[in-house]
């Protein structure tokens, strides 16, 4: 049996009995996930290669839809409803839910159109409004003293780990409730992935984060709460210092003393 | 001899086979090239672009029916062919991707790109001409854009998959509806590459002659007229190197030359931009 942590505080998104089975696949990738997501927190979410890490993050902004034939079943909560309606505004859904991809995805574009690209779709026209925004988000994503003077060069003249803070950047100038991290570090040096530590640690105020990561160092660095998955399980969620000082399960102990993975 | 030694040999007498081959065809290309810039040059004058078509023997003679002709037919064609192929291209790679109905239309486009062109010019004559009851620019342009379809379509289809699925996943991710995600995101980064497949296209089907024979025909005069015969440098240079007089002979040398230099040109181009594109 897992063993799932009772959150106190209020939560941005509630997991129940959640299944998830790609197209064509004999078993499900995820199996009965009951997970709580606390909101202006980071969760982590550590297990082994292929266990359903990337699975359960791209759930909650239906990304799985983007490819016909995958299944969902169970529910996730969002701000009183649940995400996994077919009739889910998956436009909506995904303004409120912003996701940084593990390699940067800088568009094709200027640095500050990438940025401007989310607020644009929504409308926002007033030049003054989107530079004053454009600035903000920059700013707020530690990397407007880099690019201030350079806003029309080509954003794929970046740095990576420059490129990944202007994903970043971009993800929360629509000023989103959730941002999802899938491995957002594992392509950058360790200071540039020091950099977007601290800037996922001082997002927090704003957003709830939920980011996957390979590192147990890093889990253990920013988040609040780690979840360990195996093999499409949710085999324990708890406070981080607890999950990796005093797991409650035999799998999780055996995983983050390397004894396998 | 070992057999170390043996293959060496082979080695070497493969390697000298294949160089002596190279030099051989590329020096045909080189051969074609040198007579083509000097007849070419040597009949080459401003007035050709002054001058349009007269009988056999008389001074002012020219191309500027057959340079003009030739434009207006490669640029309706390309109005018509650059805008279906992009489509049909973008339909295969953003909608249809592995579908039976995508690998069939991949199929059909292979098999018309190596249709001969003069059965394309017998089916516009067929569908166009005859029920028209004459001649036209505009049939001539739409057997051009036939041919161009599939080699825009099918670099269409190639460079907008070249483009990471994660970048369309980011554009998604911010909430872009599909076909935002398609001229925003996708277009932008195959760019060149389809800018090139454009060139290419137009480059393919600008030295045609085949499909204009019975579409557009020719005519010895400027027009500009669409629903009329239109002169065009490929048939007007097919008359005049067949013709019996010295004066249109040497005409039908400055058209070889312009239109291979327009054709070259774009060849030229096409490849700049895709190279300039991956240095990126
Ligand atoms: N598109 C897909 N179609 C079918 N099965 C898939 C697909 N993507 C992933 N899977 C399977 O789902 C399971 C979970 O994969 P997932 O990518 O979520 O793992 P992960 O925990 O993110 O692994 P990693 O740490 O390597 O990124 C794996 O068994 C994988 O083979
Ligand atoms: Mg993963």
């Amino acid at each position: 049996m897992a063993s799932i942590i009772d959150i106190k505080e209020e939560c941005a998104l509630q997991v129940r009995n959640f299944d998830f089975t790609y197209k064509g696949a004999p078993a499900p990738s995820l199996k009965k996930v009951t997970m709580p997501i606390a909101k202006n927190a980071i969760t982590a979410l550590i297990g082994p290669s292929g266990c359903g890490k990337t699975t359960l993050l791209r759930a909650f902004n239906r990304m799985h839809d983007l490819y016909p034939g995958n299944k969902y079943e169970g529910e996730i909560e969002f701000e009183g409803r649940n995400i996994l309606d077919p009739k889910e505004d998956l436009i909506h859904l995904r303004t409120k839910i912003g996701m940084i991809f593990q390699k940067p995805t800088a568009f094709p574009m200027s640095i500050y159109d990438n940025v401007a690209y989310g607020m644009r779709l929504q409308g926002i026209k007033n030049k003054t409004e989107l530079d004053g925004r454009v600035e903000k988000a920059l700013q707020d994503a530690a990397i407007w003293k880099e690019v201030s003077d350079r806003l029309k060069h080509d954003a794929n003249g970046l740095s990576g780990g420059q490129q990944q803070r202007l994903c970043i950047a971009r993800a929360i100038a629509v000023e989103p409730e959730v941002l999802l991290f899938d491995e957002p570090t594992s392509a950058l040096d360790p200071i540039s992935t020091q950099g977007i530590e601290k800037l996922v640690i001082e997002l927090k105020e704003r957003v709830s984060i939920i980011i996957v990561t390979h590192n147990m160092q890093q889990a253990a660095r920013v988040s609040d709460y780690t979840g360990f998955m195996y093999l499409g399980d949710l085999v324990e969620l708890g406070n981080t210092e607890e999950l990796f000082v005093t797991p409650k399960e035999k799998l999780t102990q055996e995983y983050i003393t390397g004894k396998f993975g | 001899m070992t057999a170390v030694q043996k293959r060496i040999v082979i080695n070497k007498i493969a390697l000298a086979f294949s160089t002596l081959s190279a030099v051989i065809a590329l020096s045909f290309l080189f051969w074609i090239l040198g007579v083509l810039v000097m007849k070419g040059l040597d009949a080459l004058s401003w007035s050709i672009f002054i001058y349009e078509g007269s009988p056999p023997g008389y001074a002012d003679s020219g191309l500027k029916h057959a340079l003009v002709g030739q434009l207006i037919l490669v640029g309706l064609a390309t109005v018509i062919g650059v805008p279906l192929g992009i489509m049909a291209g973008t339909y295969l790679s953003e909608y249809g991707k592995n579908s039976k109905l995508a690998h069939t239309i991949r199929d059909i486009s292979d098999i018309m790109m190596s249709a001969p062109s003069i059965v394309i010019g017998a089916f516009v004559y067929a569908v166009i001409v005859m029920p028209m009851g004459h001649f036209s620019a505009w049939a001539g342009a739409i057997a051009l854009a036939i041919m161009m379809i599939p080699i825009i379509l099918r670099t269409t289809d190639d460079m907008l998959q070249l483009v990471p699925g994660t970048l369309r996943e980011a554009a998604f991710a911010l909430g872009a509806p599909k076909y935002k995600v398609i001229i925003d995101v996708v277009y932008r980064g195959a760019k060149a590459g389809i800018l090139t497949g454009v060139l290419l296209g137009i480059a393919r089907v600008a030295g045609e002659t085949a499909p204009l024979l019975f579409t557009s025909f020719n005519d010895n005069f400027f027009t500009t007229d669409l629903n009329q015969a239109m002169p065009s440098l490929t048939v007007t240079m097919f008359n005049y190197a067949i013709s019996p007089y010295d004066d249109w002979q040497q005409l039908g040398w400055a058209a070889a030359f312009i239109l291979s230099m327009f054709i070259l040109g774009l060849n030229i181009i096409g490849r700049l931009i895709l190279l300039a594109g991956k240095r990126k």
